[in-house]
């Protein structure tokens, strides 16, 4: 059957005006939004609405409820004061009095020590091959590693990068949700359900019970507990890291500390 | 089992052999191209003698490596759409600035870490994930890169979209800041505390 030729030249119209936009539409985009690379070359950003599907790809992803934020922010200001006039102090005179290496062999002898807190929530998370790895890890750490000086365990593949468990990713695994966000003074961010969990990391941490022992002794535990000098070094490097080039500090760490617990309980 | 049915269970498994080899070139492409990124900015790094300098020698190869744009546009949302023109350029503009600083800011200078290429998948076509473990200053970590298939002629190629460093994205957490600032005073107030960032950093 043959088309009148009027008529087909009306089904093509819509076609080449279709074909004018959006040729204008792509020379236009091009023109209009490109950006100067530090080499001279202009990079035109995908700015046409056919690639905007994905701009909200990254919705939830680092949220979590927070209805005491102006609570919140007050703590964590308070901590960042803390970490920038007293903590960092400390860290800096910790690290220049204490060589590297006693400071590692420090580190190590308290980290393979906190051995029952990850053993136990392996177990009780139902990880019994995790469980096993860090009872051997702690076998070899403690033997031939001089009582735990020397991370011997690193030498053997297996054993080298076994995720340390806490008591807050147990509840995770067992479906426990966050609850809401909370900063506490000094140890920052948590949430509800973290910060049940930092109780149970307590109860469960030798070193913890030990430092309690020996606080006649003040500079032992200001050295060994949990979260005390030995520790601090990394913490303030990593919230310096996210910190510094942020534009709400407050926002950056809770969004940062979300997506790391998530990471932390998928493992 | 008839002659028919044999022969369509051998097609669907040839072809998915096919499909299965495709997905493995693509991500091996990729990741080849991930490794020769890799390798320029850790050569850049070790020999970088204090951080101004690294920062300097390292954005030309961040340019090449990172699809700014499709990050500031991921990191704003769905605000990216009342931004005119003039302000998504700006806005890609600084947002450039701060990822490379952000990055290198977790590189010292001379300090070298060994990355191992742990594996890949395609999450959808034209997007890889790559998995990498990176030992640096005694320390495990644990980095994804997100890459996409550029479709135009600027971003032809593979380029890198997200860095998740320990499970943190850094699209994600700029995205939270964005969100915040956008609902205080539309695109306007996403760029001043761009800008503001960009020249005073914290």
């Amino acid at each position: 059957m043959s088309i009148p030729l009027s008529i087909r030249r009306f089904h093509l119209l819509p076609l080449i005006l279709l074909g004018t936009i959006a040729l204008s539409a792509t020379t236009h985009g091009a023109s209009a939004t490109k950006t100067k690379r530090s080499d001279g070359k202009s990079v035109a950003p995908h700015s046409s609405p056919a690639s905007d599907n994905d701009l909200d790809e990254y919705k939830n992803t680092g949220a979590i409820p927070d209805p005491i934020q102006p609570v919140n922010r007050d703590t964590f200001w308070v901590n960042h004061q803390l970490y920038r006039y007293i903590l960092k102090p400390i860290s800096r005179t910790y690290d220049t009095l204490v060589p590297k290496p006693v400071r590692t062999g420090i580190y190590n002898v308290c980290d393979n020590l906190e051995f029952p807190l990850r053993f136990v929530n392996d177990t009780l998370q139902g990880n019994l091959k995790r469980a096993g790895g860090e009872a051997e890890k702690f076998g070899i750490n403690s033997t031939i590693g001089l009582l735990g000086i020397f991370r011997i365990s690193d030498r053997f593949p297996s054993l080298a990068d076994i995720p340390a468990a806490d008591t807050g990713q147990t509840f995770a695994k067992w479906g426990v949700p966050h609850g809401f966000y909370l900063v506490l003074p000094f140890y920052g961010a948590k949430s509800l359900r973290d910060t049940v969990g930092l109780a149970g990391d307590y109860a469960l941490s030798p070193i913890f019970w030990v430092s309690i022992w020996l606080t006649s002794i003040p500079w032992v535990p200001a050295v060994t507990a949990p979260d005390s000098v030995r520790t601090l070094h990394d913490k303030l490097a990593a919230y310096e890291s996210l910190t510094n080039n942020s534009m709400d500090r407050y926002l950056a760490v809770r969004s940062a500390w979300v997506q790391y617990r998530k990471k932390v309980a998928d493992q | 089992m008839n002659c028919h049915s044999l022969r369509s269970i051998l097609l669907l498994l040839t072809s998915l052999i096919f499909v299965g080899r495709a997905d493995c070139s693509v991500t091996d492409d990729a990741q080849k191209q991930l490794k020769t990124w890799v390798d320029q900015v850790v050569d850049v790094a070790s020999h970088a003698p204090d951080r101004e300098v690294l920062r300097t020698k390292v954005r030309p190869i961040l340019e090449n490596c990172i699809n700014f744009d499709s990050m500031t546009r991921r990191a704003v949302g769905p605000g990216w759409r009342q931004f005119t023109p003039d302000q998504q350029r700006e806005a890609i503009r600084l947002f450039t600035t701060l990822i490379i600083r952000t990055y290198t800011a977790k590189f010292t200078p001379g300090e070298v870490p060994s990355t191992t290429y742990k594996g890949s998948f395609s999450t959808t076509p034209g997007r890889v994930e790559i998995t990498t473990s990176s030992l640096y200053k005694g320390s495990h970590y644990d980095i994804v890169y997100r890459l996409e298939q550029g479709s135009t002629a600027n971003t032809q190629g593979w380029r890198i979209t997200d860095i998740v460093i320990e499970g943190v994205s850094m699209v994600a957490n700029y995205r939270t800041q964005f969100d915040s600032e956008f609902q205080q005073g539309g695109a306007a107030s996403v760029i001043k505390s761009l800008t503001h960032s960009v020249n005073d950093p914290k």
